[in-house]
């Protein structure tokens, strides 16, 4: 494109001072690297020299190949880039805070970073000690701007307490006690062993050699036996308030060993919850789950958040073989064309659908409601959870249901 | 800690690799060039992710082009081992040979005591079968392009599998040893994210998210992987297929087309004898555009015409 002149710190101007450059480069990247990383941007100090190497390579005469060489060194993931390239803009496109020492430039924060800027980007070059630049005082108000956007829907930060003790006991003990039997299906990996279609060519020569190329007995591969990708879907809103504490509780530490588990719980928008779940602790993972939650307790739209999953999280439905818990009551606000269309996207995309629902308790209870018909339809199958110390027949159920492919 | 760049394969400049692979076919933007180039220079493997058609293994054809090196390809899936990846030994062969030992005569037998002699025997290059790994560290200076394609579909063992290689350009195979590269592989991964790589991976690459070609530069590589087609029918596939992308971003398609669509397309347009698009041919050929039925059903003749209907993107 057009390169613009360099004014990205006085390295740059002269080649004369080549030798201080190198140092002020890595000075400047150093820092760089620094507000990277407090904007949420995964990297350690190989990268940062590694980022120097590029830079020298690609030479600094254009802001947007230092740029491009910058990204591909520094960013190793889609979601980083955009926090990347605003901050490369604020870092290195400011000339007053660039033209200074590498130290200012270290220190002083670019002045007023507009606030067109993403709230992480504008807290990371807050954040650093900067006397006379804008302080962090406007940093957390977006949050509240959104929120008045949105004053039709009821939206409410979800309260969940600690565990109490006895929950806690309660939660571990059925955790324990009840194996839920996800399902298992034969892996194209294989290992040795007894039985299997092939031979175990390796351990078979290793055998023959032994014996002067007798083969005595045959072993075999077989294939290994493994977890169903799980991807669970947890209904926050109003009518689940009850449950949905201790339901995500007992999921977290029921499903611990899964090796692939995707969580999201959904009101009237999709919230991905599996950051919270990679914590080891209940407790952690409740108040990471309260924080990220925006719309507990409000209404259901399950069409549209089963579209958002399609259009930003489909690469979580892994091959067709994930094994999907939808934890509804099926009370439905959204649009039943969507719910229907969405519905029957996820199932084509995955192994199998399980309902898990807590109005099932009521006697005779039938879907009524168009969104719980709608449910009662395309899935594969479904279970009532609505007693928790009763879960033993959602395991049993879990298992019936399952066996069935 | 690595070996000095290689001066002879080496492009001196961005430009110069941008214009190499130009010349290979495949035309890449300033950003995407300055990633491919930083990988050369640094020895690092290059990471690609995209949406399905925007050209990431096509790269890496055009960089073995561009690079006069032997292109080695290593398609992942489901299940993938280290020995369809790395090495296998050609046991057939290997029993053979031992069984002839054993015929030979005592001397070479087991009975003498010789039967660790034939296992060694048995373990050499000879009956070595070379997977894309393995052929891409032991190929000859100016070595070799590898690509390891859609990795994401491998397992996770086997991401750690090539961990190995990814840092040190060297594997372990334990009846033989190390082995370390003749000449450093230029190395290109391919992801099409249906899940995410674990962060060891991401650390050893230098990394690239190809997004799909602003228009200037679908319109070159439409005209020239299909030069039969006229000027002003590749300018008006560059400009539909351009605004289907917004429309997909916008929510109405599942799937935006990608350049692999694109130039189909285009070819289909020519086998057709199309001079120019109007909204019946598109809406019979959306079958080539889009690949899911709700797709092809939300391009109505309606929107085909109103897309059509809209200003030239460029002149």
């Amino acid at each position: 494109m057009n390169p613009e002149l360099p004014d990205f710190g006085p390295g740059a101007q002269g080649s004369p001072e080549r030798a201080s450059a190198g140092g002020l480069l890595a000075d400047n990247l150093t820092g760089f690297g620094r507000a990277l990383r407090r904007c949420g941007v995964r990297l350690d100090s190989a990268h940062i020299a590694l980022a120097q190497q590029a830079a020298l390579l690609v030479g600094l005469d254009s802001k947007a190949d230092l740029g491009a060489a910058l990204e591909a060194v520094l960013v190793n993931r889609e979601r980083d880039r955009t926090v990347f390239r605003e901050l490369f803009a604020l870092y290195f496109g400011n000339p007053a805070a660039a033209t200074g020492a590498s130290a200012a430039l270290l220190s002083g924060a670019p002045p007023t970073p507009a606030s067109a800027h993403r709230p992480r980007v504008r807290e990371a070059l807050a954040a650093q000690p900067a006397p006379g630049s804008a302080g962090p005082a406007d940093a957390p108000i977006d949050a509240d701007a959104a929120m008045s956007a949105s004053d039709l829907r009821r939206l409410r930060h979800a309260d969940f307490q600690g565990l109490g003790a006895g929950e806690y006991r309660l939660v571990e003990r059925l955790a324990r006690d009840i194996a839920l039997p996800l399902p298992r299906i034969a892996a194209r990996r294989t290992r040795a062993g007894v039985r299997g279609a092939r031979l175990h060519w390796p351990g078979l020569m290793r055998q023959a050699a032994r014996s002067g190329g007798e083969l005595l007995h045959l072993p075999r591969r077989e294939r290994q036996p493994q977890a169903l990708p799980l991807l669970l879907l947890v209904d926050v809103s109003g009518s689940m308030e009850r449950y949905a504490r201790l339901l995500l509780a007992f999921l977290h530490a029921a499903t611990r060993e899964q090796r692939r588990r995707d969580v999201f719980a959904f009101g009237t928008e999709l919230t991905d919850l599996t950051p919270a779940f990679r914590l080891g602790d209940s407790d952690a993972m409740l108040a990471t789950a309260a924080t990220l939650i925006p719309d507990y307790a409000g209404g259901t739209r399950l069409g549209e958040s089963l579209a958002t999953l399609r259009r930003q999280h489909a690469h979580r439905l892994v091959g067709r073989r994930t094994l999907v818990l939808l934890i509804s009551d099926g009370l439905d606000t959204g649009a039943p064309e969507t719910l229907e269309a969405e519905l029957a996207w996820l199932r084509r995309s995955s192994r199998r659908i399980l309902w898990l629902n807590p109005l099932l308790r009521f006697e005779g209870y039938a879907p009524l409601a168009r969104g719980a018909a709608l449910l009662q339809r395309l899935v594969h199958g479904s279970l009532a959870v609505h007693n928790l110390s009763r879960l033993q027949d959602l395991a049993a159920g879990l298992a019936a249901l399952t066996r069935g492919r | 800690m690595r070996a000095t760049p290689e001066p002879a394969a080496a492009f001196a400049s961005i430009d110069a690799l941008a214009l190499a692979l130009q010349g290979a076919g495949y035309f890449a933007d300033r950003r995407l060039a300055t990633a491919v180039f930083l990988a050369l220079r640094l020895q690092r493997p290059l990471l690609l992710e995209g949406e399905p058609g925007v050209g990431k293994t096509e790269l890496a054809k055009a960089l073995a082009t561009a690079l006069q090196r032997q292109m080695l390809r290593l398609q992942c899936y489901d299940g993938l081992e280290q020995r369809e990846a790395l090495y296998e030994w050609n046991y057939a062969a290997q029993l053979l040979h031992m069984r002839a030992a054993e015929l030979a005569g005592p001397g070479a037998g087991p009975q003498a005591g010789g039967g660790r002699d034939v296992e060694r025997e048995v373990y050499t290059d000879r009956y070595l079968i070379r997977r894309p790994l393995l052929q891409a560290l032991q190929t000859p200076e100016p070595g070799a392009v590898l690509l390891i394609d859609e990795v994401d579909r491998a397992d996770e063992p086997f991401e750690a599998f090539l961990l190995e290689y990814l840092g040190e350009y060297q594997v372990s195979i334990p009846e033989i040893g190390t082995v370390r590269a003749l000449a450093t592989p230029v190395t290109v991964l391919t992801s099409n994210r249906t899940r995410e790589l674990h962060d060891a991976v991401r650390r050893r690459c230098l990394y690239h998210w190809l997004e799909y070609p602003e228009r200037a530069r679908e319109l070159a590589i439409v005209r020239s992987r299909v030069p039969q087609a006229g000027v002003a029918l590749s300018q008006q596939v560059a400009d539909f297929v351009a605004r289907l992308r917004t429309e997909a971003s916008a929510g109405v398609f599942r799937r935006a087309p990608g350049i692999a669509e694109s130039v189909e397309w285009t070819r289909a347009l020519v086998a057709l004898d199309t001079r120019a698009l109007d909204p019946e041919l598109v809406q019979d050929s959306a079958g080539i555009l889009f690949k899911q039925r709700e797709d092809v059903a939300a391009l109505t003749p309606e929107l085909a015409r109103d897309l059509l209907a809209r200003e030239p993107l460029e002149p």
